[in-house]
């Protein structure tokens, strides 16, 4: 499909500028009374079709096609054709040239175009390639250390310690699975192109999935739900917009300092269900919040290296949610709330 | 070992999965037999006649879902998943094929033995027929009469449209087993369309709503997102 497309749109292209300067050589000819521009503005044309369609092929049509109608429009006896072999053959031959010349031009330039945009996506990939990895080494060091330790000493460290040792890797790989998880869904996404298949999902079912999957691990938080009265279904991955609420209410869990309330909001307005997660917690500084979702605030942004100790995830975990949320079709923002606080929001489309 | 306990066949082949599940069970009072194919699985399945079978999907020599279809041609043996995330067809295709429960990979200690617990209980009562007296269904305070078709929580009726109390009437025959979206129409309309799917899960709104269940709140039905419903198992008093 996207092939005959392309097709269709070279060719629009093509007939189009050749129109255009078809108008042009008629009314240089009838106003102007000058011949000399003719060849001029169809060597113009035959570079605009060149630069703007992909390949040789339909610059070399428009060169052939503009020495034909030189010949049959703009010179004597006009609107006939005069074959006069030699002639046509060399202004043909030029036409050709200028034509394979800026496409081959045209396709370097896009080619290097393309390559410049794949290092950037590959700079990304590897900067959080290596947040990840430098996230994973702690929990990993305490996973094995934390063992390694218990079996080697198991006469000599006291039954406290021991406990506290296989607290440590019990938490450290709840860590892990989280951070798996998030892993999983970008795969899942990986790359513009691959489309996501959208189900029709009962709002009520999402929340209620969502919340009861974070009081798995927040047995204490509480949520307080605005939900519409009526049953809204939303186009989306149920899997991966569970994923994204998640990481957004862990989130004011984890670094919303003071916080006493953390609400869950949705609402429907302009055929758009509109998601809100706020909190009365400490809030975001105002320096912080553009990159907040960039994945790496914490590491390149904010100029001290965050200490091993400090959650991790949050950088992660965000952009996670951009990446899941854009692939929806939507955008994710976060501001800061008038009384404290964040809020962090989205919109889904419903259904027609 | 007392022949009064629970066993347990564990069909599993990553080692360390098996060994560390094997002392969570033996340390909660289970007998338990392990097998790492499914070949094994069959055998020890006809040998032990276990009470419970905790299943692996992804096995070396069959897929698990095989096992659950052979077991099911002749045993209503209650059967739990374990399953890896982002597979949602692997379970869905496990629970229409008979599968009573799943358990997603990676899983905590307690959750897991919280589904092998009610899987039990719940057989337990359904094969006594605790569940049914007199044409009734009970389940906590909720009791769904048959013959007059009518639903009620705690001693005040629910009024409920047709296909509703249908659907009710599916979940209440299957209490405890997750049903799939599938399943679920099959059996309300006989047949799967495009729209049904969606139907089903308006009805469903209807029927929470009525039973005044809020999200994310324990309540009778429980949702399964992606996959299907399940009916509560009832609590032990």
């Amino acid at each position: 499909m996207g092939k005959i497309e392309k097709i269709i749109r070279c060719l629009l292209i093509m007939v189009a500028t050749l129109g255009v300067s078809f108008a042009l050589c008629l009314f240089l000819q009838e106003w102007v009374k000058s011949q000399t521009m003719i060849p001029t503005v169809f060597v113009l044309a035959v570079i605009m079709v060149s630069l703007f369609t992909e390949g040789y092929f339909f610059g070399i049509l428009t060169a052939l096609i503009s020495v034909l109608v030189v010949n049959y429009a703009f010179t004597f006896p006009y609107f006939a054709v005069n074959f006069s072999f030699s002639e046509n053959f060399v202004s043909a031959v030029v036409m050709i040239i200028i034509t394979i010349i800026v496409s081959s031009l045209t396709t370097k330039v896009r080619k290097q175009e393309q390559l410049k945009a794949e290092n950037e996506k590959e700079k990304m990939r590897g900067n959080l390639l290596r947040a990840i990895s430098h996230d994973l080494r702690t929990p990993l060091t305490v996973i094995y250390g934390s063992s390694c330790t218990i079996l080697d000493n198991q006469d000599v460290i006291t039954k406290e310690q021991v406990i506290q040792m296989i607290k440590g890797i019990r938490s450290d790989s709840k860590w892990l699975i989280r951070m798996v998880e998030n892993l999983l869904s970008v795969t899942k996404i990986d790359g513009k192109n691959v489309k996501i298949i959208k189900t029709a999902t009962v709002l009520d079912e999402l929340i209620d999935s969502v919340v009861r999957k974070l009081r798995k691990t927040y047995p204490e938080q509480k949520v307080l739900l605005e939900l519409p009265e009526d049953v809204v279904l939303v186009p989306m991955d149920a899997m991966l917009m569970e994923q994204v609420l998640i990481n957004l209410l862990e989130n004011a869990i984890e670094h919303a300092y003071g916080m006493e309330h953390l609400w869950l909001k949705v609402h429907v307005e302009n055929n758009q269900a509109v998601f809100e997660i706020e909190d009365d917690g400490c809030g975001i500084p105002e320096d912080k919040l553009p990159h907040i979702f960039s994945g790496l605030y914490s590491v390149n942004h904010s100029g001290v290296k965050p200490s091993d100790s400090q959650k991790r995830n949050a950088g992660i975990g965000l952009s996670v949610c951009a990446t899941i949320v854009k692939a929806h079709g939507g955008e994710i923002g976060a501001e800061n709330r008038s009384g404290g606080g964040a809020i962090f929001r989205f919109a889904l489309d419903l259904e027609e | 070992m007392a022949s009064n306990k629970y066993k347990i066949l564990v069909v599993e082949d990553d080692e360390k999965i098996s060994s560390f599940l094997n002392a969570l069970l033996e340390a909660n009072d289970y007998q338990v037999v392990l097998a790492e194919t499914c070949g094994l699985a069959k055998m020890m399945f006809n040998s032990h006649q276990p009470d419970l079978v905790v299943l692996d999907l992804g096995l070396p020599d069959e897929d698990g879902t095989v096992f659950v279809r052979d077991i099911r041609e002749h045993s209503a043996v209650p059967i739990i998943v374990l399953s890896a995330r982002n597979s949602e067809e692997d379970k869905v295709e496990a629970l229409d094929y008979g599968a009573n429960d799943y358990v997603t990979k990676p899983f905590g200690s307690a959750e897991f033995l919280a589904r092998v617990r009610s899987m039990l209980r719940n057989t337990r009562h359904l094969l006594s027929e605790d569940f049914m007296v007199r044409g009734k269904f009970v389940l906590d305070e909720m009791v769904i009469d048959f013959e007059t078709r009518k639903l009620y929580l705690n001693d005040v009726e629910i009024k409920l449209t047709q296909t509703e109390f249908n659907i009710m009437t599916v979940l209440s025959e299957h209490c405890g087993k997750v049903l799939t979206y599938a399943a679920i129409v099959n059996a309300i309309w006989g047949y799967p369309d495009a729209g049904s799917i969606k139907k089903l899960q308006v009805n469903m709104a209807n029927i929470r709503k009525k039973l005044g269940m809020k999200p994310g709140e324990d309540s009778y039905i429980v949702n399964e997102l992606g996959v299907g419903y399940r009916l509560k198992e009832r609590t032990e008093k």
